[in-house]
């Protein structure tokens, strides 16, 4: 890049940084003893402007020509089945790791957590990566998914098994009723009409105390059993626990480990039904709508039909990981659903590379477990984590996991 | 009567009268060209024709098989499932980052969709879809071979040399059994051996596949060699309309393509 124009870049960036440090970083409120003084901090605003300007300007004389190009990270080739085969590995990995002498309850906590958000991902990849619907409200159907189990279960006590397939289609048909108002938007404005409705499940969730406990939320919801075994230390007269029952001391482990296993088959389960959807007609609609909505309908494809598929499958493993999510608490309240919450999960999808399903087992794990690690420095933590985001998007803008597998060959299909 | 009808089909974008009262047939069998200068209308005859503009006035009728279907007053998907239009497009629209091979597995999306039960039978992997899915596939190698594309099956269609993409998208639109197949500019940025190529193609589905064919084309070697039948439109308008020794001697159409003087001033 000549240098006059990294030069302009850089003054540019320099300027947007100083309209954002001056109020933020500029001035502060001190308490003194005589009430509150604003104190001015322009040195702090100067080293941060010159370091913007600076690393900018180094950037762009950097980079080669034309915007991001000359700082990709170019990962080796790989043979074409290798992401199978790291993904069975993954899952080897997955099914052995309660086993090892690594898993303590924390590590088998934060893996639940990770699963949690890899079964999020997976559904949300079929409604953003695969029919390319920009979906910024998915935490509403982890939240109907939630409330449905929570109530049913507390009301009427069903099992989890019973509520587990409500829980998903009453998700998959609040993901219709998304889907009819949005159905002829596109890109941002499908966006914000999504974020809106998020938030208002959210509203709702908070205000209709009476349905769902508002801000209290719903406590004592069912912990699950193991078909009908319950996990506990001082179970009802009559009821025999599963430690009695398979003859084993009471440990706090046994529930979580099921639990463990209880979201890695709910999320396997996913993927497959994805992978497989994918490779039917259904599944090719969905891409082609992704690809060329106009070329769609110039082929009979009712694209109605194709984006509610979407909207309502992918609310449907919402719905599921909500279930889970509900019975692995036992407590839920509207705060667990945030926007930031879609974000992190639309955050996984994209960094993982759009329609890539080991793409967000990958950055799932990175964007759970991150955080996580990076707790010592906790006051650094968001902005270490920005940092990365920023840096992998610099270098992979296409999701770490870029390439496309054909959902059929010919070679192999005749 | 004839396959498809046209009648009096007028469209205005404001204040522009983009087509103004044209009015033609296609037939089975046969391949009408619609051709015309620049900003002519024969794109907009197209959307019209294929749903994705609403006329203002005027009557598109399709007669097949017994039915007739009043293309205005359908949805555009429901024009090429049911009514049987397919068309290409002046600026290629494939699906770029799928294979070639999976464009014209799309294009054949309601029979295998029907096929697959809705998914049920194909998420079970029952016979019944596997069977159809089967014949789906040999009909799309069928065209790839056509089209002379068999190597490329499983290549982005994104990623393929222009001409290529040019005759995929010929190939998709056939997939998806219309009867009547619109092409729109499909020798725009073909070199002559490419051109020749294309004509020779698009002779050979009029001749096998039996269907109407309208084409709009500026390259007029590919257009006077292998049309049957010629509408021309110059400002929306229709001019003439003949055979192609007919439309080449009109004086009309000499006068629309080299501008008259009062044009020019
Ligand atoms: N959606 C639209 N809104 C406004 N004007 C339009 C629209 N579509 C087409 N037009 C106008 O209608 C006229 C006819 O356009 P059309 O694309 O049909 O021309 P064409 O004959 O296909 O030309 P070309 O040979 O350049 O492809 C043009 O003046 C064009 O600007
Ligand atoms: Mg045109």
């Amino acid at each position: 890049m000549p240098f006059a124009q990294a030069l302009r870049e850089a003054g540019m960036a320099a300027f947007v940084a100083a309209m954002l440090a001056v109020p933020l970083v500029g001035f502060r409120l001190a308490d003194t003893s005589t009430g509150l003084r604003i104190d001015t901090r322009f040195d702090w605003v100067a080293f941060g402007v010159g370091g913007v300007f600076l690393g900018r300007l180094l950037l762009g004389l950097l980079r080669g020509r034309g915007p991001g190009s000359g700082l990709r990270l170019d990962l080796p080739k790989l043979p074409s089945n290798a992401g199978t085969l790291f993904g069975a590995g993954l899952a080897i990995f997955a099914i052995v790791m309660p086993f090892t002498p690594m898993a303590d309850r924390y590590v088998v906590e934060l893996a639940i957590t990770v699963l949690i958000y890899v079964m999020l991902g997976w559904g949300l990849n079929i409604v953003v990566g695969l029919a390319g619907l920009l979906d910024l409200g998915y935490v509403a159907f982890y939240a109907v998914g939630a409330y449905s189990y929570a109530l049913f279960a507390i009301h009427f006590g069903w099992s989890f098994w019973i509520c587990l397939p409500i829980a998903g289609a009453l998700a998959a048909l609040f993901g219709v009723l998304l889907g009819f108002p949005v159905l002829r938007l596109r890109g941002d404005y499908l966006a914000i009409v999504t974020l809106g409705f998020g938030e208002m499940i959210r509203i709702v969730l908070l205000n209709w105390k009476e349905f769902s406990g508002g801000s209290a939320g719903l406590t004592s919801i069912p912990r699950p059993s193991f078909f009908g075994i319950q996990f506990t230390n001082n179970p009802d007269p009559g009821v025999i626990p599963f430690h009695e029952y398979f003859g084993l001391d009471f440990s706090p482990m046994q529930r979580i480990t099921f639990l463990y296993y209880l979201i890695f088959a709910l999320a396997l389960a996913t993927n497959f039904f994805t992978l497989r959807l994918r490779k039917l007609p259904i599944g090719r609609a969905w891409e082609a709508l992704r690809e060329d909505e106009i070329a769609c309908r110039a082929l009979g494809i009712n694209p109605t039909n194709v984006k509610l598929s979407a909207f309502a499958l992918g609310a449907m493993f919402g719905g599921f990981a909500g279930a889970f999510f509900a019975t692995r608490q036992g407590f839920i309240s509207p705060e667990s659903f945030t926007f930031i919450e879609s974000a992190v999960i639309l955050a996984i999808v994209v960094l993982g590379g759009m329609g890539s399903q080991l793409g967000v087992v990958i950055a799932a794990g990175f964007l759970i477990l991150v955080p996580e690690l990076l707790r010592e420095f906790s006051q650094y933590r968001m902005i270490l984590f920005g940092l990365a985001m920023v840096l992998i998007m610099l270098w992979r803008p296409q999701g770490l996991v870029a390439h496309r597998d054909p959902s059929i060959r010919l070679g192999a299909a005749r | 009567m004839s396959l498809l009808t046209v009648e009096h089909l007028t469209i205005r974008f404001g204040g522009l009268v983009a087509v103004d009262d044209v009015g033609f047939s296609a037939e089975d069998g046969r391949i009408t060209a619609i051709i015309g200068p620049n900003g002519a209308g024969k794109t907009t005859v197209f959307n019209c024709l294929t749903g994705f503009y609403k006329p203002d006035v005027g009557r598109m009728t399709m007669r097949r098989d017994g039915r007739e279907y009043l293309l205005e007053r359908m949805d555009g998907f429901r024009i090429a499932r049911e009514a049987g239009l397919a068309r290409t497009f002046q600026n290629i629209r494939l699906f770029p980052r799928m294979t070639a091979l999976e464009n014209l597995l799309v294009a054949q999306h309601n029979e295998l969709h029907r096929a697959s039960f809705h998914s049920l039978a194909g998420l079970l992997g029952l016979a019944r879809y596997r069977s159809a899915e089967k014949m789906a596939v040999e009909r799309a190698a069928a065209w790839l071979d056509r089209v002379g594309l068999t190597h490329a099956a499983d290549d982005e269609a994104g990623s393929l040399p222009y001409g290529d993409q040019r005759r995929l998208e010929i190939a998709r639109a056939m997939c998806a059994g219309p009867r009547v197949l619109c092409l729109d500019e499909p020798a725009a940025g073909l070199n002559p051996k490419e051109s020749a190529d294309l004509a020779a193609l698009i002779r050979d589905i009029k001749a096998r596949e039996k269907i109407a064919v309208l084409l709009i084309e500026h390259d007029m070697s590919v257009v006077m060699e292998i049309s049957d039948h010629i509408v021309v439109l110059d400002h929306g308008a229709k001019i003439a309309e003949g055979t192609p020794d007919h439309v080449r001697a009109d004086p009309a159409v000499i006068a629309a393509y080299l501008g008259t003087a009062e044009d020019a001033a």
